[in-house]
């Protein structure tokens, strides 16, 4: 008999999230961590949210996650990105006080009931006939579970390098998880290195501020959370800083002592997050580079050097930091640095983040090759809501590309892989006008209430909030404003540039506007309405490709038996192994004629297996999934049973 | 792209040249697609060959276009499981090209390559081994193989459209960094740049398009038609040209237009020339009937070839004929230049180069710059069928009215359907995008339209490379806090 239902190892952003979701679920879940002090820590930017990944904290907010009404409780500085630009890619973001961040969210996992901590090393996942058992600690203790959840972000081999200086350790200061990761390997998942880093942090006493241009909050805050009615907080402003052509040559002149130029740091890192010595490097022909010095809390003197991660020894980084104009004074608390760590190819998982060699393990965040807290958070919610649903005999739940960026990243990840550590950008979703903050609850919130992760405060919020989107939907497109003497269709007047929901009402419609921090409720109407045709394109784009998206292919399915597919597309795809159709078409290479006959393929060989009498699941037997429905709720008939 | 529940057209008989070619209609509107082109009131039997007039629809009334033969099969019974019409028409690539173009005005998608066949096989109409067949065929569009084929067709043109794609790849990724990255202090793009920078993008797909037309004569090849009073020595100058040209396939004579049919090859541009009864009016009803089938190929005709006879007295058929022809593409034959001239050259053929200037078949971009060959007055040719004088000249100034100034060989053609519409689905998305950003639109919006054109572009080259905005993002600018 398991310990458990579920067995999250790790207390990151990821951990937090699965944890919370499998609990909300009902499962018992054994939440594991090296101490309890470390819980939601941030190890790199004091701050959640940014383009696209603000989107992913409404979403994780709009399922019932933590992410979002986290940072609205701790944040000190809140900025709505591109403020002037248009509704799809607007994202908060928000500077945070890492240490109530943590404290936060640990206490709200101490308040769920299905939450046990398991404090301890895990030194390996216990599977039994190609089926996850438990988990045993380093000390050999074994714990049981019918899932579980592995979420150990840079621990996994990881290795942290400052100039000479290298140390086995997952953040700077806790010791990296080597047998977890060789336990892993040894169960045949495919693994790869990556690399990212680090800024140095400086004492925020021995700084003086008014020498940079300061970069203030929003007034007012715009929350992430649909629930928080608002942010009454003062908040602290960040500074900017610009690197000097004196700042570039000190880093030229100690290429060599840095690991990344010297040939000790073989990880791959994040192009969209260079160093500073490959902005240095890279890009020789830039005068300058902006860093901004950002707080990490209210009460502590660390201030993170935003933009300055670097790996130089500690000496050439203190000269570093004093060379930057108005730091000449500043004291370095800790250097920068690079870690290295290992990551498990994310084409090992389906779309539910389970592995396809080891039932019941799943895998999110860092570990799958993503970086940011907000990318962990989203898949962490998924994967503890999956391992959930499979602990309970239920079948997979999976967001599409075209309702959410978690779907989007999900897919991106288990058909393409990862070359370098993954972020989310707006660019990459296809339907990105569909996917917006404001409507991130209008998308979602109902996936979530179906599953039982939203709760009944969350929900009966999100009934009224939709009844008046609605109503006032219906007004806009129904009732004539008088103008200039004459009557003029409301939508039509909404439609001009600078007109609003609120200017409308105005004029005497009958809208029900009332307080709303996120500015989702008009903004959902207003764009609604303004942008209409662009809307309904991308939505019968959506259309069309849902039915690909609904189409499963078999695990097991022979591409090398297809006659005409490359020896390259078929081993990308082997590889892959896209749980759908649509899926396949997104993995590099395979170009729409390939997936037509792939998919002619898929539904004769299903048909030849099912008069064989196999076990495999037929494709052509799948019941279309309705919209609005997990799609793939019959995937788990398709997995071979464990041989005990 | 193969999406199965709309109704796909396309010329079902292989390319060029051929008596009869079948247009096939598949899929759900099948029938109302074909009932929109045939001149019928009733629907077409089951099963049952028909001949009926195919018409081409417009506002000002109806043209008639062909007399063909059509078969309706409807579903499950037919060639891929669907209802299908079957069109036979008469096999000139044009005339074929224009029933495909018909049926999509009236709602039908041009097939991809192999579509029909891969539809068969989805309805079970194929088995497995027929099925192999076809993942061949398909197969045969995959990148590289759709490149090499391209390249080899038609090298230029997937280097001018690559060249386009390439900036709209770049503008796009500047687009997008402003999205994306909008706390890096960059300037990605200025906004007043975005309208002009889509226009010229727009404008070098349409120059592309412009030459679709032409291209597609140059590969799948036109129909001329010989036309002039009885006597003016027509069958000279036709077997003339035939002997001067690479005959392709014997003489179809007695072809139930009483046509005499020849294709041949002139200099890369395949064409069905056409030897017609002498025009003139008749009381005759089995001459009149010859006349009028003379008249119907000219309707289907690319361009004529009107002889005349130097060594006497332009008759009033003469004139009827030149003035029948006035608007469309022709070059006069001044034919029997070995005998004393009748009447002088430059006398009576008014309207001959005005006629010229305005009618090549591919639309004003498509018309030849340069001036005539020497001893060629534009449109109009001095020949001898009797001993060959001027026959070469006549060859180069046909082509020239066909397919422009030496057949382009140098400037870039689309020649190929699916190239076409691919390209006009760019052209229609860049004129969205660039009327977004005229407006000052959310780039987001304009982007949106950037991207389908993008995509338009991904189908013709065969390329796809999702992350490439991003490839190319990182790779210009430093990002990253």
């Amino acid at each position: 008999m398991p310990h458990h239902d579920v067995i999250v190892v790790g207390a990151g952003h990821a951990g937090i999230e699965a944890a919370h979701a499998a609990a909300r679920l009902g499962c018992s879940v054994g939440l594991c961590t090296l101490s309890r002090d470390t819980v939601g820590q941030m190890p790199c930017n004091p701050a959640v949210g940014g383009t696209a990944k603000g989107h992913l904290v409404r979403e994780i907010d709009a399922l019932g996650g933590l992410m979002g009404e986290a940072i609205d409780a701790v944040g000190i500085q809140f900025k709505l990105l591109n403020r002037s630009r248009g509704p799809a890619v607007q994202s908060p973001r928000a500077q945070a006080d890492k240490r109530r961040y943590g404290a936060w969210m640990r206490s709200r996992l101490d308040r769920e009931p299905n939450i046990d901590w398991i404090v301890g090393r895990v030194g390996a996942v216990v599977a039994d006939g190609g089926r996850v058992a438990g988990i045993e600690l380093e000390d050999g203790e074994r714990i049981g579970a019918r899932t579980v959840v592995v979420t150990t972000g840079t621990f996994l081999n990881g290795l942290i390098h400052v100039g000479p200086e290298r140390r086995a350790a997952g953040r700077v200061g806790e010791p990296a998880s080597r047998a977890l990761g060789e336990s892993l390997k040894g169960l045949g998942l495919r693994w790869g290195r990556l690399k990212t880093g680090t800024p140095p942090r400086l004492d925020r006493g021995s700084i003086d501020f008014s020498r940079f241009e300061e970069e203030p909050g929003d007034r007012p805050p715009v929350p992430f959370s649909f629930l928080t009615g608002a942010v009454d907080r003062a908040q602290v402003p960040c500074h900017i800083v610009h690197t000097t052509p004196a700042v570039h040559e000190l880093v030229r002149r100690n290429r060599d002592r840095s690991p990344l130029y010297n040939g000790r740091i073989t990880g791959i890192g994040p192009r969209y997050c260079p160093s500073l010595e490959d902005k240095v490097m890279r890009f020789p022909d830039r005068e300058r580079h902006q860093i901004f010095l950002e707080p990490e809390g209210l009460d502590v003197p660390e201030i993170y050097v935003s933009g300055c991660s670097m790996c130089l020894p500690r000496d050439v980084q203190q000269e570093v930091v004093a060379a930057l104009p108005g730091l000449e004074h500043a004291v370095m608390l800790r250097p920068g640095y690079a870690v290295e760590y290992d990551f498990i190819q994310p084409t090992e998982l389906t779309l539910a983040l389970e592995t396809r060699r080891i039932a019941g393990l799943y895998l999110a965040g860092q570990i799958n090759g993503t970086s940011g807290y907000e990318e962990a958070a989203g898949q962490g919610l998924a994967a503890g809501v999956n391992a959930a649903r499979r602990a309970r005999g239920e079948g997979d739940w999976v967001l599409r590309r075209g309702e959410s960026y978690i779907g989007v990243m999900v897919d991106d990840l288990t058909a393409r892989g990862c070359l370098e550590p993954y972020r989310m950008f707006t660019s990459r979703a296809e339907h990105r006008l569909l996917l917006r903050i404001d409507n991130a609850d209008l998308r979602l919130t109902p996936r979530g209430r179906e599953i039982g992760l939203v709760d009944d405060r969350r929900w009966d919020h999100f009934c009224r909030r939709r009844a008046r989107f609605e109503r006032n939907l219906a007004v806009v497109r129904s009732a004539r404003v008088r103008e200039a003497g004459r009557t003029v269709d409301a939508a039509q007047v909404l439609r001009r540039p600078g007109v609003t929901l609120a200017s409308l009402a105005e004029q005497g419609l009958a809208l029900d506007v009332g307080a709303d921090a996120t500015g989702a409720e008009a903004s959902s109407v207003e764009t609604a309405v303004k942008y209409e045709g662009y809307l309904r394109r991308q939505e019968a784009t959506t259309a069309r490709t849902a039915k690909d998206e609904g189409r499963r292919i078999p695990p097991d399915f022979p591409y090398a038996d297809v006659p005409g597919l490359s020896t390259e597309v078929v081993s990308r795809l082997g590889q892959a192994r896209p749980d759908t159709l649509g899926q396949a078409g997104r993995v590099p290479g395979v170009t729409p004629a390939a997936v037509a006959v792939i998919g002619a393929y898929v539904k004769r060989w299903g048909a030849g297996k099912s008069r064989e009498g196999s076990a495999a699941a037929p494709a052509g037997r799948q019941p279309e999934p309705k919209a609005g429905v997990a799609p793939l709720a019959a995937s788990s008939s398709s997995r071979a049973a464990p041989a005990v | 792209m193969f999406a199965s529940d709309d109704t796909i057209v396309a010329v079902a008989t292989p390319p060029g040249r051929g008596g009869l070619g079948v247009v096939r209609i598949s899929g759900p509107r099948a029938a109302a697609v074909a009932g929109a082109l045939l001149d019928r009131a009733r629907p077409l039997e089951p099963r049952r060959a028909t001949v009926v007039r195919l018409v081409a629809r417009s506002a000002r009334g109806s043209t008639p276009v062909d007399r063909v033969v059509a078969t309706s099969f409807p579903g499950p019974a037919s060639y891929t499981g669907e209802d299908v019409v079957e069109i036979s028409a008469h096999g000139s690539p044009v005339l074929l090209e224009q029933i495909v173009g018909l049926a999509r005005r009236s709602g039908a998608r041009l097939a991809g390559p192999g579509e029909f066949t891969l539809r068969a096989f989805l309805r079970g109409r194929l088995d497995l081994v027929q099925a192999e067949a076809v993942a061949d065929l398909v197969d045969a569009v995959t990148p590289l193989q759709a490149r090499v084929a391209f390249d080899q067709l038609e090298g230029t043109i997937t280097g001018r459209i690559a060249e386009v794609d390439r900036e709209l790849l770049d503008l796009t990724a500047r687009l997008e960094a402003s999205l994306d990255f909008p706390e890096e202090g960059y300037r990605f793009v200025e906004p007043g740049e975005v309208a002009g920078a889509i226009g010229e993008l727009r404008k070098r797909v349409r120059e592309l398009l412009a030459g679709a037309d032409r291209g597609r004569l140059i590969r799948e090849g036109c129909r001329v038609v010989v036309l002039g009073r009885p006597n003016v020595g027509k069958s000279s100058v036709f077997n003339r040209l035939l002997g001067a040209c690479r005959a392709i396939v014997t003489p179809v004579a007695g072809t139930t237009r009483d046509l005499v049919t020849e294709t041949v090859d002139l200099d890369g541009v395949a064409v069905s020339l056409i030897d017609s009864a002498g025009i003139r009016a008749t009381a005759d009803p089995v001459e009149a009937e010859g006349v009028s089938r003379a008249r119907q190929a000219m309707g289907a005709a690319a361009a004529c070839l009107v002889v005349v006879d130097r060594s006497e007295p332009l008759a009033a058929d003469d004139r009827a004929v030149l003035k029948e022809t006035a608007a469309a593409p022709r070059v006069v034959v001044v034919n029997k230049v070995d005998l004393p001239p009748a009447w002088p050259p430059a006398s009576l053929l008014p309207g001959a180069d005005a006629a010229h200037r305005k009618s090549a078949p591919g639309g004003s971009a498509a018309r030849p710059s340069g001036a005539p060959a020497p001893g060629v007055a534009a449109g109009r040719v001095d020949v001898s069928a009797r001993t060959g004088e001027g026959i070469d000249r006549l060859r180069g100034e046909l082509r020239r009215v066909l397919v422009g100034e030496a057949g382009s060989r140098e400037t870039p053609t689309v020649a190929n359907s699916r190239h076409i519409e691919l390209l006009e689905r760019a052209e229609s998305s860049l004129g969205g995008a660039a009327e977004a950003a005229g407006r000052r639109a959310d780039e987001e919006f304009v982007l949106e339209d950037l991207g389908r054109a993008r995509a338009a572009f991904e189908e013709l080259t065969g390329r796809r490379t999702a992350d490439d905005v991003l490839d190319r993002i990182f790779e210009r600018f430093c990002i990253g806090k």
